[in-house]
């Protein structure tokens, strides 16, 4: 290249470096959407909402950004009510794994669309267990599974009482993640809660907490868990994410663990786990799942292509590559998938996932961390 | 033109230089900052109007689980410094008087480091000394059966904040020592100073200024730490990184954690203060 194109071309490159943003945000066709799941999930829309919507809808770019997390994608929530507030295009037109109770009084505000009244036609089809509030709607779901080598543990617990009762007597040979750094150890936590409370989820609604009416029941589950704490990985360690918790089992450092299906599935069939792991769920109530949703401002600049967006997630066409190629559950009724994957998932598919609602977690979590983690012995 | 006009010209001059940096350090440095910190003294009172409170400090100095995770923090803080400088001295001083390719390679090996992102080494190091690890497997190779993890405890971090410690403390302490003239050392052993005699009496003092950088940059660098702490250490007491992010994201207190971020930048600036005075009183002393 020429000393003088290689000028230009740089200078015109600063130019787009500055101007850039701005002018991607501006751009009508490009939808932005910022994801709070971990990257198989971009990766999946990536190969397949991407290129299927993008070729329905002829210049309609999506543009698929990390959101950094649970404190970054609040930080875009904090961002959108702001504007909002100011009536002005957030520049934010989809949070993923995203819920509508963040910032507080943003939902009563109006600040997100709500979903039921905004026409899509597969609605109808979206499962009404999995539906935690209008302005979320649920596109994929997992649940936490124990997760252990079959060649160590030759009868897995199929109950609760079993699980801490092997526990006990296998010292250091299971853990579960900290429960704000992987949500497969608050699925264990949130587990244990309806174990002490008499096995009812219907007791933790999205809209019933108080801390009057939480404490009482916090209190019953501290003993339980400071029972079995001595008898985990390492005299009482708990480890920092989902994957970490994988890692310590591929090491062979823990015989058990728990874990979310659809990363369990994934380590099986990558190899990163030995070939003798297995996974198995609690029989007399299983460990809460999730249902990963987006949320849309209403204000945001691009909404009616986000709705359209939102639409084609919930059809039926994305759902079923939601079951193949993501491991994971479909947010509609499974009458709604196709013939064949109804048939082979008919034993495995839950009829209820129970969820613990997202909002009593930090009192929790808090709580958790004051309680049990504070009271390791060393 | 005078020579003062020319100086007061100049002395314009050179503040228009630094006029872009300040006044971005000033817009996304101090005002959010001070926001924050403002924002931990005075609250908003029911029914309108702003109070007051020490509230939040109060409540920080008198809950011993918050009490707990900052005496951990110094403490990381404190032994990660002994030991970095205990682990980077010798090797400074091998190589400020030893020269070929051996010492090209250690030097190399030492800043290798930086050039090594934060997230990686803590997942090297899962992988490395972590249980059932390649260390481990090693040792037993040798016969030796009682190799007890360092990582999920408080020793996890201070190892990874060493490795991660290493090319700045050692680049520091090679620049102090380059200082030593030749001559000096020459002039000592003369008179029959031996190589004890010359590391007390000629050595340290000169360099008794890179170590205050040293101590004062890694005394920064550490006690903020999120990530090391994070991946490596246990999951209680928390260092103080760590804390303030879950306090932020998970309790969703955004109060206690910016009470916790002004007691953390409080200390800290003990630290910067004794860094600025260190590099402020060098130039003076260079003058005589």
């Amino acid at each position: 290249m020429l000393r003088r194109d290689f000028l230009k071309y740089s200078a015109a490159g600063a130019g787009l470096l500055l101007a850039g943003p701005r002018v991607a945000f501006a751009a009508p066709g490009v939808l932005d959407i910022f994801f709070n799941s971990d990257t198989n999930v971009i990766d999946f829309w990536t190969q397949v909402v991407k290129p299927g919507f993008e070729a329905a809808h002829s210049g309609v770019t999506l543009n698929l950004v990390p959101g950094g997390g649970g404190s970054g994608i609040n930080t875009l929530a904090d961002r959108a009510y702001a504007a909002f507030q100011a009536k002005k295009d957030p520049q934010v037109d989809i949070l993923e794994a995203a819920y509508p109770f963040y910032p507080a009084g943003s939902l009563e505000a109006g600040l997100w669309v709500d979903f039921s009244k905004s026409g899509l036609a597969n609605y109808d089809k979206v499962n009404p267990v999995v539906v935690q509030s209008p302005a979320l709607l649920p596109y994929r779901g997992s649940q936490v599974v124990l997760m252990y080598n079959s060649d160590k543990v030759k009868d897995v617990p199929t109950t609760f009482a079993d699980l801490a009762k092997w526990i006990k007597a296998n010292p250091g040979q299971f853990t579960y993640s900290r429960p704000d750094l992987g949500d497969s150890g608050a699925c264990f936590i949130e587990r244990a809660l309806q174990e002490v409370t008499g096995q009812k989820p219907e007791l933790f609604l999205p809209d019933n907490y108080t801390e009057g009416y939480a404490k009482p029941m916090f209190e019953k589950l501290w003993p339980l868990l400071k029972d079995i704490q001595p008898s985990l990985f390492n005299g009482g360690e708990y480890t920092s994410g989902n994957t970490a918790s994988i890692q310590l089992l591929a090491s062979g450092a823990v015989t058990m663990t728990v874990a979310w299906s659809d990363m369990a599935l994934q380590a099986m069939s990558q190899g990163v786990v030995p070939d003798t792991t297995a996974v198995a769920q609690l029989q007399d109530l299983a460990f809460t799942g999730g249902f990963s949703g987006i949320i849309v401002p209403s204000v945001a600049g691009n909404k009616d292509t986000a709705l359209k967006l939102a639409d084609y997630l919930v059809s039926p066409e994305v759902q079923n590559h939601v079951v193949t190629d993501l491991g994971g559950f479909p947010g509609i009724k499974w009458e709604f998938l196709s013939k064949e994957l109804q048939d082979k998932f008919a034993k495995v598919a839950p009829k209820s996932i129970p969820v613990f609602p997202g909002n009593w977690e930090p009192a929790l979590f808090e709580a958790w961390y004051r309680n049990v983690a504070s009271d390791i012995k060393r | 033109m005078s020579a003062a006009a020319m100086s007061l010209r100049n002395g314009w001059r050179g503040l228009a230089f630094i006029a872009i940096p300040v006044t971005a350090i000033a817009i996304f440095l101090f005002y959010p900052a001070a926001l924050s910190i403002i924002g931990t003294l005075v609250r908003p009172k029911d029914g309108g109007g702003y109070t007051f409170s020490l509230q939040s400090y109060v409540f920080f100095f008198t809950d011993s689980y918050s009490l707990t995770n900052l005496g951990r923090t110094l403490w990381t803080t404190v032994v990660t410094l002994i030991l970095l400088i205990a682990v980077n001295l010798p090797i400074a001083l091998y190589m400020r008087f030893t020269k070929g390719p051996l010492a090209s390679v250690i030097q190399a090996l030492a800043l290798f480091p930086m050039f090594v992102p934060g997230i990686i080494i803590c997942y090297a190091l899962i992988r490395y000394m972590g249980p059932n690890g390649w260390l481990q497997s090693l040792l037993n190779l040798v016969g030796f059966h009682h190799y007890a993890s360092p990582h999920l405890t408080p020793w996890g971090p201070v190892i990874g904040l060493i490795w991660d410690g290493m090319p700045l403390t050692l680049l520091i302490l090679i620049s102090g020592l380059s200082n030593i003239s030749d001559a000096s050392i020459e002039a000592a052993r003369d008179v029959g100073a031996g190589r004890l005699r010359i590391l007390v009496s000629i050595i340290t003092p000169e360099i008794t200024h890179s170590l205050l950088i040293v101590s004062a940059l890694n005394f920064l660098g550490i006690f903020g730490q999120a990530l090391m702490p994070f991946m490596l250490g246990p999951t209680n007491p928390e260092m103080m990184g760590p804390f303030m992010l879950r306090t932020f994201s998970s309790v969703r207190d955004p109060l206690q954690a910016s009470t916790q971020a002004t007691i953390t930048f409080l200390i800290c600036s003990l630290a910067g203060i004794a860094y600025v005075r260190s590099i402020s009183r060098r130039p003076k002393e260079d003058r005589t």
